[in-house]
This record gives C-alpha cells, structure tokens and sequence, in this order.
C-alpha cells in the first residue's frame, strides 16, 4: 500500500485581528487533536523566505489553506510557491454564518473567537476526511 | 535616504506555528503591541510583503522596524529586509533562551512557564529598544511615555492630513496616505504627508529644487511610471504649495 500522503493546514500568520488567531486555533486543533496522524502545519513566514524544505514540502502534499482576511495570505503564498490548494477556508465566512459569535483579542480569544475557530476546525476536519478518503480510493484504484 | 520624523515603531514577528519559539515570538510582539507600548507601535503580517502592494512593502521604509524570530531561520527579519528596509533591531527566540540559560520553550498552542518567561523578556527588550527610537523615557511612576523635549518647544504645527485621524493607507501597514488627482485618476501617495511635514520643518519652500527633491522622497514609497510622471509631478507641486501656503497662514 503506498504511505499516505499528509495534509498541509496553512494557516493565515496575522497578528493584526482576531480572525488571523481563530485560523491557527483552528489549525492547531485539526493538526494536534482531531486529526494528528495525517496533517501538519506548515507557517507561512518559511514560505515567504522561500525555504526550500518548506516548498518540498507542498509540492508532495495536498493543501488546505485557512485564511483570515479578504487577502487570503495563506492561499496566495501556496499559489506562489507553486502548489496547489485542495480546500481553502476563510474565518470571516465562518463569522458571516455565525455573526452571533464576535472575536476579540488576538493574543488570547474571547470565547466567541474560540467557538468560531472550532466551527472552522470542524469544517477543516470534514475536508481532511474527504481528501483522505479520496486517496485511498485513488489508492486503490 | 531622507529621515522622515517618526513617532511609531514597526514590530514584525514570525508566525512559525510549528515551533513553541514562534509563539513566543508572535505573543512577545502582541505584548509590545497591545500592552507595553500601545500607542507607539504598529505591526504588518509577514506574508504580506509578497501577497500585498506597494504599501506593505513600504512598511519598513516608512517605519523603523523591530523583528522577532522564533529561530535562527530569522524569516521576519530577513524577509523584512529582503521586500522592505533593514530591521534596526532582530530578536531571536532561540539565541535569547540561550542567553537566559534556559530549557527550551514547549507548547506551540499554549505556552509552558519557560515560554511565558520568554515573552516577557523579548518584549521588554523590545520595548526598551521602541523607546530609544523614538527618543522617549518610560515613566515608571506614572506608566507612560514621558514626552521628548521637541515635542514641547516651539516646533512647526502639523499641516493639514499629517494631524491625528489623517487617512492611511488601505493595506494593513498604517503609512499615512495623500490621494491626488493624476490625469484625472485618484492616486494613493504613500507617505507624503510625513514628507511633506519633513520639507515644511526644514523650511523648504515651493520651488523647482524642492519639487525635484520631493519627487525622489515620494518614488521612494510610491512607484510612479513614466506615463503619469509628468502629470504626478504637478499634483505634488500643487498640494506643496498648499501645505505650505496653509502653514504659513497658521503661523501668521
């Protein structure tokens, strides 16, 4: 059976908003609670330098980029190091469908910010299901 | 490169969310940011000196810059400095907890007290460092900045769009903007209300020296190609004179 490709989560880097905070939460908990054993976090300062270890990295994977902003950093710095995004997620429309929920703090988020960072994980969860699935169907294929 | 006064500091930190040192990094600079020295200090997210514009890259043009990196990869300072201007100072986690004969930081997500430690101190220094630039003292007693000797003698007053509420720019960097009309087209200028306050206090008039001299300073923030140059010169020239004809008005 070929080994199982991992998943890379790009989380947005800001540190500007709360938005930028909930995709690395969301990140966080995807890559260390929910599904550790086939995901990872790449940051995106590795490809704003241009690692080379970073960029091998996509280029052997399939990516889900969680964005913070209207700029979609993460999914731009993916495009621009020559990978491919399977899944992108932006935190404002996970906010747009819960505007009951309003982030604060950036540092540490109030507890609205943390409801929407584990609505985003549970979304994340459900693509990283769908892509492994896929593989191991392409796998067996 | 000419020395546009400056009251703010830029802070850029790395994001490294694999490493306990990058949070370090990422919470020592919101600590500067949100705690130590709030209304001093600004921040840019890395990722946009490439996947933004012209004003992000300008950001450590505009502003003197502090980098805090998680490792010895220093991406926020080198990446800094690779798209922007020269860090005037770079932190780096890793070296500091040597310094500090400390164990290394754990916990990417939720700090251990060996990071906690850690931001403390990389913000303080950082801190410090924001003071120095900015030529100010920390009162201690009344925890605030204790204002420099400049700000209270007899300086030229701000012209207009360089006073407190002035427009910035629409990236996420803060430079104060002017936009003007250029053939008909409204043209965001990057820094050239600081530029303009920069010329009015060295007692610059409007000239065509000083139109060539600001025109560089203006090129440094804002690419203007050869197109509109001719027409971009002339809306400088024009809200020049109005500065300054504004100023001189003020001063009676």
């Amino acid at each position: 059976m070929p080994a199982k490709k991992k998943l890379i989560l790009l989380p947005c880097s800001g540190v500007g908003k709360p938005f930028g905070t909930i995709t690395r939460e969301a990140a966080y908990q995807v890559a260390q609670e929910d599904r550790p054993e086939c995901t990872q976090i790449v940051p995106l300062s590795l490809l704003v330098m241009g690692d080379a270890d970073a960029k091998a990295l996509l280029m052997d994977a399939e990516i889900i980029s969680l964005d913070g902003c209207a700029l979609a950093c993460a999914s731009k710095m993916a495009a621009e190091s020559g990978a491919q995004v399977c899944a992108a997620f932006n935190a404002m429309d996970v906010y747009r469908a819960k505007r009951q929920y309003k982030p604060q703090g950036i540092s540490s988020l109030n507890e609205a910010g943390q409801q929407l960072a584990r609505l985003l994980a549970e979304q994340v969860d459900a693509a990283v299901d769908k892509l492994t699935e896929e593989g191991t169907q392409d796998a067996r294929a | 490169m000419p020395e546009l006064k400056q009251n703010k500091v830029g802070i850029v930190s790395c994001s490294g969310e694999e490493l306990a040192e990058g949070t370090v990094s990422r919470l020592a600079a919101l600590k500067v940011l949100e705690e130590l020295r709030p209304g001093e200090t600004v921040t840019i997210c890395l990722p946009l000196f490439l996947a933004g514009g012209e004003g992000d890259r300008a950001f450590a043009r505009f502003y003197p810059t502090i980098a805090i990196d998680g490792c010895e990869k220093r991406c926020a300072f080198r990446a800094t400095e690779m798209f922007s201007n020269t860090p005037v100072m770079g932190i780096v986690i890793s070296g500091l907890t040597r310094e500090q004969g400390l164990e290394r930081p754990q916990g990417c997500r939720k700090l251990d007290e060996t990071g906690k430690k850690l931001v403390e101190i990389a913000s303080i220094q950082a801190a410090e460092k924001v003071d120095e630039l900015l030529g100010r003292r920390w009162s201690r007693r009344e925890g605030v900045l204790e204002p420099r000797e400049e700000d209270s003698a007899q300086s030229p007053k701000s012209a207009p769009g360089t006073e407190p509420g002035q427009t910035t720019c629409s990236c996420g960097s803060g430079i104060p903007v002017l936009k003007l009309k250029v053939n008909a087209r409204e043209v965001e200028f990057l820094a050239l209300p600081s530029i303009f306050q920069n010329f009015l206090e060295n007692g610059q008039p409007p000239s065509p020296q000083t139109l060539s001299a600001l025109m560089e300073s203006v090129k440094l923030y804002t690419p203007i190609s050869s197109d509109i140059e001719e027409a971009a010169r002339a809306a400088v020239a024009k809200a020049y004179k109005a500065y300054w004809d504004t100023w001189q008005e003020r001063r009676g």
